[in-house]
């Protein structure tokens, strides 16, 4: 099986049950299918807050499918790939109901990229094999010495470090006579203690390690003579899982309308709609403002227009778009239409909405060509608002 | 004449993040501060020759009040004068414009502008619904969705040619986006997918179809200015600050009489018409060798051309099919991707100043247009048909 990021397929898959929110499984009750290019079948079930994935050959009964390759698949699961773009661009592909299996995305919590563990043996390797890089030459000045190293258990062995002539080589035995030689009992605890878990003195108090030979000279030297160990795996903390905390606001406002506006709003309720004119070129506001922004004067004269008009323009919105007032997506497709109230001219059109089951006959209008004719539909209890017309319907 | 400076003003740092919709890996200050830290080692500069930083994104889309406080962990604006500014979509390019007259004046010698945003932490038409008049528009409004332009396009060109030439823009932007390393979005699309796309991409509103607009992405970018001792001082390459204009309109959204006796202003008409003409630029179409444009989506960008350039008849569509906007053509438009690429809001228009900087300079990356830059020019657009648009110089010779 193939790793990616050093992550198999498998891996996202076996740990799905660990990573499983019930919190995200509520109304859910749907069988997914995922099949992974080169890698297999699977086919999870999610009912009562619970999950079930099998490895299958089957996929038949699932909601929806998802096909990607490997690749793709660890890197949407890891973040390492981005999901909208491997969905825009064909690598992911969702087959079935593509809203059933948006809901996939709520179930799990994200896959966490956990460092391997090292053995004893392959740190012992890694130590020794770093000696000649970590050396530093200009600290060994004159110095013609062995340090041997004979380490216990399992996973031990035996190498010594030597130096003459600022260069340092090191072997995996232990040859003539050493300096100095370093014994540990347990090859474990001098891993340890060269990452800094156990101190020296406990391990040399407690008989575990012992030193024979020039130990002064292991320990005013060694520490000049090398650079620090690094560990590669960092401490083996694993990746920090990154939170986002998740708020939602509702807030009450008002806001006053102001006697133009309010003249407006007040009209509705009558079911009259009103304009206002600039005295200075003449043109038509709908609805109403206290100011001609071209001219940048009053307008205090008002006139009723309609409440009948022509459609000059439409657009039908097929994207549910949540409505920011409420958090409800708004039902599509809807009509937004332009009006020209009957009494308006030119681009003194009124926005509004059309009855939803009209969209298609709709025509829009211009200098040759006739809009479709509409009316408002009036709500029963009306309070000033642009709502209390409910929408346009055609006029025939 | 162009309006009035006491000083020339060079731009001498430029830093930028990757665009991206997966940026959960840091918070809002961590994320301006990798663009600040970019434009800084760009510039060879400290925060400690920073005289003034202008902060900007769109407000409320992430409902943080006053977020130029948060932000001042990674701005580096501690203790120093720090000036807020919110235009709408405008804003990265009305940043550039104050940063630019903020030294211009004399005031300051080395203003930093920075645009941010993290469009994945609010919600973009919630925010920008709240921009419309709360008496009476903002029930009945769609965010910044309209097919308006495709309907325009169409009704004057024929349905079939209209989305050919938007499909066609569309994927010289996603070539572009392709190779700009910090581009969001860069699908690998070719021009023998336009039927196929133009078939199965989800339509919006309209014949506005998903593929066609713009992204919503996280993204800081960061831009240095400074007056002509200094840049010429700092910087071997300055970019220079030659004009730029801001045209505003009434906030209505009644612009749909469709009565040619009554045109309705259209303020990227009318702000080129200004700028080129007391810039005595008589063929800007010439004139210039690159043009960043504001373009959130592929049908308004086709139509704006004709705008900006005052271009007849259907030249704005040639210039497209004949992809003379594309790096090695005649005008190449947005070498990087465009708004369609990445769309980090408050940093889009400022990005657009950054990436037409880049190309003067010579050093854009992969996506440098390989012939000579030496006038460029850059768009912002927002709130209702607001424009900024901004002239940029290789060389002080105007």
């Amino acid at each position: 099986m193939a790793e990616y990021w050093d992550i198999k397929v498998e891996d996202i898959f076996n740990s799905m049950q660990e990573r499983f929110r019930p919190d995200g499984a509520k109304d859910v009750d749907a069988v997914f299918g995922y099949d992974i290019l080169d890698e297999g079948k699977w086919k999870l079930t999610v009912k009562n807050n619970e999950m079930k994935l099998s490895k299958t050959d089957d996929l038949s009964g699932c909601i929806s499918t998802m096909k990607a390759d490997g690749e793709t698949f660890v890197g949407v699961n890891t973040g390492k790939v981005d999901a909208t773009n491997a969905f825009m661009s064909g690598k992911v592909k969702v087959e079935g109901d593509m809203g059933a299996f948006g809901k996939t995305g709520k179930l799990f919590r994200k896959y966490i990229i956990a460092k391997k563990e090292m053995t004893v043996k392959e740190y012992l390797a890694d130590m020794f094999a770093t000696i000649v890089p970590r050396f530093k030459a200009k600290e060994a000045e004159g110095l013609d010495a062995a340090f041997a190293f004979d380490l216990g258990g399992p996973q031990g062995g035996k190498w010594t470090v030597f130096i003459k002539d600022k260069v340092c080589t090191v072997t995996t035995e232990i040859e003539g006579s050493p300096t100095v030689t370093l014994e540990f009992n347990d090859a474990k605890d001098y891993v340890d203690f060269i990452l800094g878990k156990i101190d020296a003195q406990s391990i040399l108090a407690a008989g575990k390690a012992a030193a024979k030979g020039d130990i002064n000279m292991m320990a005013s030297k060694w520490p000049i003579l090398f650079e620090k160990y690094k560990d590669p795996m960092g401490g083996n903390v694993q990746e920090q899982e990154l939170l986002v905390l998740k708020k939602t606001i509702a807030v009450n406002q008002k806001f006053s309308t102001g006697p133009i506006m309010g003249k407006f709003l007040k009209g509705l309720k009558d079911k009259k709609i009103y304009a206002n004119k600039c005295p200075k070129c003449g043109r038509l506001q709908l609805p109403p403002r206290e100011v001609c922004a071209e001219c940048r004067v009053r307008a205090a004269d008002f006139l009723e227009v309609g409440p009948k008009g022509e459609v000059r323009y439409m657009d039908v919105v097929f994207y549910a778009m949540p409505d920011p007032l409420t958090g409800v997506a708004r039902e599509t497709p809807y009509g937004s239409i332009n009006i020209l109230l009957d009494g308006c001219k030119g681009n003194e059109t009124l926005p509004h909405f059309i009855r939803k089951d009209q969209i298609e006959k709709i025509k829009s209008g211009w200098n040759e060509k006739k809009g479709t004719r509409v009316r408002p539909v009036w709500e029963e209890n009306r309070i000033g608002d642009i709502w209390d017309i409910k929408y346009f319907e055609i006029d025939e | 004449m162009a309006h009035k400076k006491n000083r020339n003003v060079g731009i001498i740092g430029i830093g930028q993040t990757k665009h991206s919709s997966h940026r959960e890996d840091v918070n809002q200050p961590e994320l301006i501060h990798e663009a600040v830290s970019l434009a800084l080692k760009d510039a060879n500069l400290t925060m400690k020759d920073i005289d003034c930083v202008v902060h900007g994104n769109m407000e409320l889309f992430e409902m943080v009040h006053s977020p130029d406080l948060w932000h001042v962990l990674g701005t580096g604006a501690y203790g120093k004068d720090c000036i807020r500014i919110t235009t709408g979509g405008t804003v990265g390019a009305t940043l550039s414009c104050a940063s630019d007259n903020l030294t211009a004046s004399g005031m300051y010698d080395i203003v930093m502008a920075i645009g941010f945003e993290k469009l994945q932490e609010g919600h973009t038409t919630g925010g920008i619904t709240n921009m419309a008049d709360p008496l009476w528009f903002r029930k009945i409004q769609a965010g910044a969705l309209t097919g308006s332009s495709a309907y325009d396009v169409e009704r004057e060109f024929g349905l079939e040619r209209a989305n050919r030439a938007s499909l066609t823009y569309r994927i010289i932007m996603d070539k572009h986006a392709g190779l700009n390393p910090n581009a969001h979005r860069a699908f690998g699309l070719d021009f023998n997918q336009i039927d196929d796309l133009i078939r199965t991409s989800p339509k919006l509103v309209g014949e506005l179809k998903l593929i066609e607009m713009c992204s919503q992405s996280d993204g800081a970018c960061c831009v240095i200015f400074a007056c002509e001792k200094k840049a010429k001082e700092i910087s071997k390459t300055p970019v220079w600050i030659r004009d730029h204009i801001t045209v505003h309109k009434e906030e209505t959204f009644s612009i749909f009489g469709y009565n040619r006796e009554f045109p309705v202003m259209k303020t990227h008409k009318f702000a080129a018409e200004q700028l080129f003409k007391r810039n005595g630029i008589k063929d800007p179409l010439n004139y210039f060798d690159v043009f960043e444009m504001y373009d959130p989506a592929s049908w308004w960008a086709i139509d704006w051309l004709r705008d900006f350039f005052d271009l007849k008849g259907d030249e704005h569509l040639k210039l497209i099919e004949n992809k003379e906007i594309m790096i090695g053509g005649k005008l190449p438009i947005n070498p990087s991707g465009g708004v369609i690429g990445s769309n980090p809001i408050g940093a889009t228009a400022l990005i657009r100043v950054a990436e037409a900087a880049m190309q003067v300079r010579g050093n854009a990356g992969p996506h440098q247009i390989p012939t000579p830059v030496n006038h460029a020019l850059a768009s912002g657009f927002g709130g209702t048909m607001w424009t900024v648009m901004t002239m940029l110089e290789k060389e002080l010779n105007w």
